[in-house]
């Protein structure tokens, strides 16, 4: 066996492994990261659906950074039946 | 000498000087001729205005409202704070920054319209003010800062916030913290190298220490001095004691009392009209309650003047009356 298709084996074996171990486990991770960036957006720009929570002036030094997660955060908010379900 | 002049000469160390008290009794003025007192003593001194209704320009006769520092005499420099300027200037750095990051050529509506309305709130002059303080005074390129204080109530207002503030924004950093260890494991889980800085999380930490920078000047007991403005009659004792309190809770060193307006006794030996007569002995009975209350800490008695303090030559005479020479 050449060195070039025992690695793709030793790959193929990580990725096997990783599928049937920790696939489930990052995405159930990043679905909770994602839950709470929607919660930190609402908690710092809340005032663009209505609710003042954070002193403006300082929201305004984030809102560069969340600028791309807005529209999705404004689409998941509005689908939830209530906002406390989106936060948990 | 003078027991307020006795305070500045021995705790050299106590560079930011406030005057606080309800509206009109004088903070003004006292600030203008303590900054006076200290410049001719050859500081470098900074007095400056952080009430949108500034009254600097009136007691030097002269416009500063939003031009940063103006020198007034030697020494001596003026400063009001444009809040609606600086909350100008602030949204351009935003909209700078996002069109920087994404490479857009103008910014997005729903974004624009944040902007706009988040300036209209009333706690964004406060906050725009507070954070232009902080830039002055970390600069520190005076010996001296005299903060013309706002009135009590908003003063009080502008303490508590830098401790709202500040519990506000240790709990999301502890959130955004959580949100990082979540994105660690997913790259653990998948090995991928080093997720990359999270700049939101930086961003907070930044924000954390410009309220903290401010609020810790206002409290930090060894270089301030807090002086309470207040005048002899009971409504104004009434609210001093109360606002005593208060400041003590937010841990505002108070560094002593000045008595504005004193009407000189020395009149009672003229013939001079009932009503006058009558003020003098309703300040007495004040002024002795004062003197109970207070006692020790009252640092200078100052008389009422015969004209109003406004230009260098009466700030020089009230100068001269608060610290001698």
């Amino acid at each position: 066996m050449s060195q070039e298709e025992k690695k793709s084996f030793w790959q193929n074996l990580k990725e096997i492994l990783y599928g049937m171990a920790s696939h489930d486990m990052s995405r159930y991770a990043l679905r909770t990261r994602a839950s709470m960036e929607h919660l930190f957006i609402l908690i710092t720009m809340g005032d663009m659906i209505g609710i003042p929570i954070l002193p403006p002036y300082y929201s305004l030094r984030l809102l560069p950074y969340v600028v791309p997660q807005i529209s999705t955060w404004k689409r998941r908010l509005l689908r939830e039946k209530d906002i406390s379900d989106a936060m948990f | 000498m003078t027991s307020l002049r006795k305070i500045f000469e021995e705790h050299p160390e106590r560079r930011y000087i406030m005057f606080g008290g309800k509206g009109g009794l004088g903070k003004t003025t006292f600030s203008a001729a303590t900054a006076y007192w200290l410049a001719k003593q050859g500081k470098k001194v900074l007095v400056f205005s952080v009430d949108p209704q500034a009254s600097l320009s009136d007691i030097f006769q002269r416009d500063i409202f939003g031009k940063g520092p103006v020198q007034i005499m030697e020494n001596l420099w003026a400063q009001e704070i444009d809040a609606d300027q600086h909350i100008k200037a602030y949204q351009q750095e935003i909209r700078q920054k996002i069109l920087d990051m994404y490479g857009f050529d103008r910014v997005p509506d729903e974004i624009e319209q944040y902007i706009q309305a988040a300036s209209a709130e009333p706690a964004m002059e406060e906050s725009a003010i507070f954070d232009a303080v902080v830039d002055i005074v970390v600069e520190g390129k005076y010996d001296y800062y005299i903060y013309d204080l706002v009135p009590l109530g908003h003063a009080l207002y502008y303490l508590s916030m830098a401790k709202v503030y500040d519990e506000w924004i240790t709990k999301i950093t502890r959130l955004r913290e959580e949100m990082r260890e979540y994105e660690e494991m997913v790259a653990r889980l998948k090995r991928q190298k080093e997720t990359e800085e999270d700049q939101i999380l930086r961003e907070l930490q930044y924000i954390r220490s410009r309220i903290n920078a401010s609020s810790r000047i206002l409290t930090d007991k060894e270089k301030t001095a807090f002086f309470f403005v207040l005048v002899p009659e009971e409504m104004i004792l009434i609210d001093t004691q109360k606002a005593a309190e208060l400041f003590a809770r937010f841990d505002v060193p108070i560094s002593g009392y000045v008595v504005n307006r004193v009407v000189p006794r020395e009149l009672l030996n003229q013939n001079i009209p009932p009503y006058l007569k009558n003020r003098i002995e309703m300040q007495e009975k004040y002024l002795r309650e004062i003197e109970r209350l207070f006692g020790s800490q009252v640092a200078a008695y100052v008389p009422e003047l015969e004209r109003d303090v406004t230009g260098l030559e009466m700030i020089a005479k009230l100068s001269h009356i608060m610290y001698g020479d």
